[in-house]
């Protein structure tokens, strides 16, 4: 009952949000403490032994809609309560129209369905919810630029919906249901058939727009930069996680260990070689988002359990602690004027000491530095990952986030002043408070004998040699600017890859 | 079979809704190309569950041997309305846009986004 009631409360704060004017941010409270008590039953259900399992509309198992409350899903939806309390608290004081707070509800809502849901068209529809509330979070402050970047985030987030319906309709020719257990079933005993890998490619291709993969998520820099803070910090920290958990659960349906690696591979370099030269402080959060995905799909496709138990532990961590720095260097933008990391360096003892503090914990989270929530991750993740490629992979993303984030030391060695308001200071602890605590919280995802990873003396070594390696580099990098195309973040340019990409996928899994 | 044909006119226009998004400047015929994009995949799922001589699924004659198969038409609904939807928002954004930049040309909206220096506030 929980299951569908979670989303269905929240639609209807939504709903009242917008009718309502200026109680609307009581109704933000409310719904995160209804959420809260919902979320803590479905938990006490799992805790007791079966996770909750709801058929839409009390069909049987294969017709309706399951939603299944199982861990994973429970702790993504925690993830999108928490990321709602902290926006929440985050935008306590500035004149928001009615509208924000229902466009906020709609994309907690659709996310608290797209977790549990295990029928396609349903992650279909929620994802284009999804895209639809987060365009227009984008373009909320009616900016030209923000306009321009929420069109263009539309545009290829509508083509991908359109692949991924087209592979709805192959999937459901050839095995007549939507279910993703049925259709799992049915592949396992036919695993080598042309339509799998059609239906495959078509299927990640589409999702892989909103996942933040690089290829086809080349809206991402422009969008996640030039939306308002609280925007950026759901958008990187929880609708790109969105899309990962679909990925996650079409790589449990279908064959695509190989795809996911290449990808993850292909993800994770080139968006630390962008974010790396670039001086834009929030087009450096945007495209290390980029590139952490890359951990993501290394972990799904590398297939063994830890690996992918690890991937979706740092899909959590990563979520708290970006959504910690966009909301930080959103403050430190505001005040400074500009979100040029050169111009903050020059203006940066007047950051106040609580954002600087932020920003510390979250650099930190993001480089791994032990025993931070980066860390924690990325060790469970490490130990799932055999052939040495990946794990090579894995390092050289660490080494690359560790140069990239170098560029922002002087922003954190300075001395403050001025006073960050309360509610800022109250958010910042919140998702703070998360990324410092991670290794206890990360028990709920992973078990206790893959934890013991983060405590063996390797992923130290690794940890620290990734950190100390990205530091040497940036020194040596530091005066050596280099040109990237920039042709292919345009709108045209973006299609075209998306095409190339979706080609990419289809002929990898060929070798699957 | 008629879902083959159907697969294959979807095809095409999901070929010629690309063509239109990729190398057509305005952002008005870009949207259209894009309904276009999604009118065809929308075209394919329903043409994949059509079947020689079937009855319409809603009220069968007695003598019907074989019905068109109703799930895809349901699911299709659902698309077309998310298209709607986001085909109209769409289009309220590019009014905002032609109300600052006086243009519907991609090439000079990109362009001058990127000149131009946004201030924080």
């Amino acid at each position: 009952m929980g299951l569908i009631l979670l989303p269905l409360v929240r639609f209807l704060f939504g709903g009242l949000s917008i009718a309502s004017g200026r109680t609307s941010r009581l109704f933000g409270v409310l719904a995160l403490a209804v959420d809260a008590v919902l979320l803590a039953r479905l938990a006490l259900a799992l805790a007791g032994g079966a996770p909750s399992v709801l058929v839409v509309g009390g069909w049987d198992g294969g017709l309706g809609i399951t939603l299944v409350g199982d861990r994973i899903g429970l702790t993504f939806a925690a993830l999108a309560w928490g990321l709602g309390v902290a926006v929440v608290l985050y935008t306590w004081k500035d004149a928001l129209r009615p509208y924000f707070f229902m466009l906020l509800h709609l994309l907690i809502g659709a996310s608290y369905v797209l977790v549990f849901t295990r029928d396609l068209f349903n992650a279909y529809v929620i994802l284009e919810l999804l895209t639809l509330a987060s365009f227009l979070l984008v373009g909320y402050e009616r900016r030209p630029r923000q306009i321009w970047a929420s069109l263009r985030y539309l545009i290829l987030c509508s083509l991908g919906m359109s692949f991924f319906l087209l592979g709805i309709a192959v999937v459901y020719y050839h095995t007549g249901s939507l279910d993703l257990a049925e259709i799992s079933a049915q592949i396992a005993a036919d695993p080598g058939s042309a339509w799998v890998r059609l239906a495959a490619s078509l299927l990640i291709g589409g999702v892989a727009v909103k996942a933040g993969i690089f290829l086809f998520s080349l809206w991402l820099p422009a969008a996640h930069a030039r939306a308002m803070p609280a925007v950026s910090a759901l958008l990187s920290g929880l609708v790109i996680k969105m899309g990962v958990v679909q990925l996650f659960r079409l790589s449990e349906v279908f064959p695509v260990g190989l795809t996911f690696t290449v990808l993850g591979m292909t993800t994770g370099l080139l968006g630390i070689v962008y974010a790396v030269q670039t001086y834009d402080v929030k087009k450096l959060l945007a495209f290390s988002t980029l590139s952490q995905i890359g951990y993501l799909l290394i972990g799904f496709g590398a297939g063994t359990a830890a690996a992918r138990l690890g991937a979706l532990d740092y899909a959590v961590a990563h979520g708290l602690f970006k959504a910690l720095l966009f909301l930080a260097v959103g403050e430190a933008s505001r005040i400074v004027g500009t979100s040029d990391l050169r111009a903050l360096i020059l203006n940066r003892n007047s950051i106040p000491t609580a954002t600087r503090v932020a920003l510390i914990v979250g650099t930190l989270g993001i480089v791994g530095m032990p025993p931070l929530a980066g860390f924690a991750a990325k060790a469970v993740l490490g130990s799932g990952l055999h052939p040495t490629a990946f794990h090579a992979a894995v390092a050289l993303i660490s080494v690359g986030t560790a140069v990239s984030f170098a560029k922002i030391l002087p922003l954190l060695a300075a001395r403050s002043s001025g006073r960050s308001a309360w509610n800022h200071i109250a958010a910042y602890s919140w998702l703070g408070g998360g990324v410092v605590l991670f290794l206890p919280l990360s028990a709920a995802i992973v078990p206790r004998s893959l934890l013991s990873a983060t405590w063996q003396w390797p992923a130290y070594v690794e940890a620290f040699a990734a950190i100390l390696v990205g530091l040497g580099l940036h020194r040596l990098l530091r005066n050596r600017p280099f040109q990237l195309p920039r042709r292919i973040f345009c709108i045209e340019e973006g299609t075209l890859v998306v095409l190339a990409g979706f080609f990419l996928v289809y002929i990898l899994l060929q070798f699957a | 079979m008629a879902g083959l044909n159907g697969v294959t006119i979807s095809i095409l226009l999901f070929g010629i809704g690309l063509l239109g998004v990729i190398f057509r400047r305005d952002l008005v015929v870009k949207l259209l190309a894009l309904g276009l994009i999604n009118s065809a995949a929308i075209l394919c799922l329903v043409s994949l569950g059509a079947r020689p001589d079937g009855a319409p699924p809603i009220l069968v004659p007695p003598t019907a041997t074989a019905i068109v198969d109703p799930l895809p038409q349901a699911i299709v609904l659902s698309a077309i309305v998310i298209n709607f939807a986001i085909l109209a928002l769409a289009l309220v954004f590019v009014m905002l846009l032609v109300e600052r930049y006086h243009t519907t040309d991609s090439h000079r909206i990109e362009r001058e986004t990127a000149a131009e220096e946004e201030p924080w506030d």
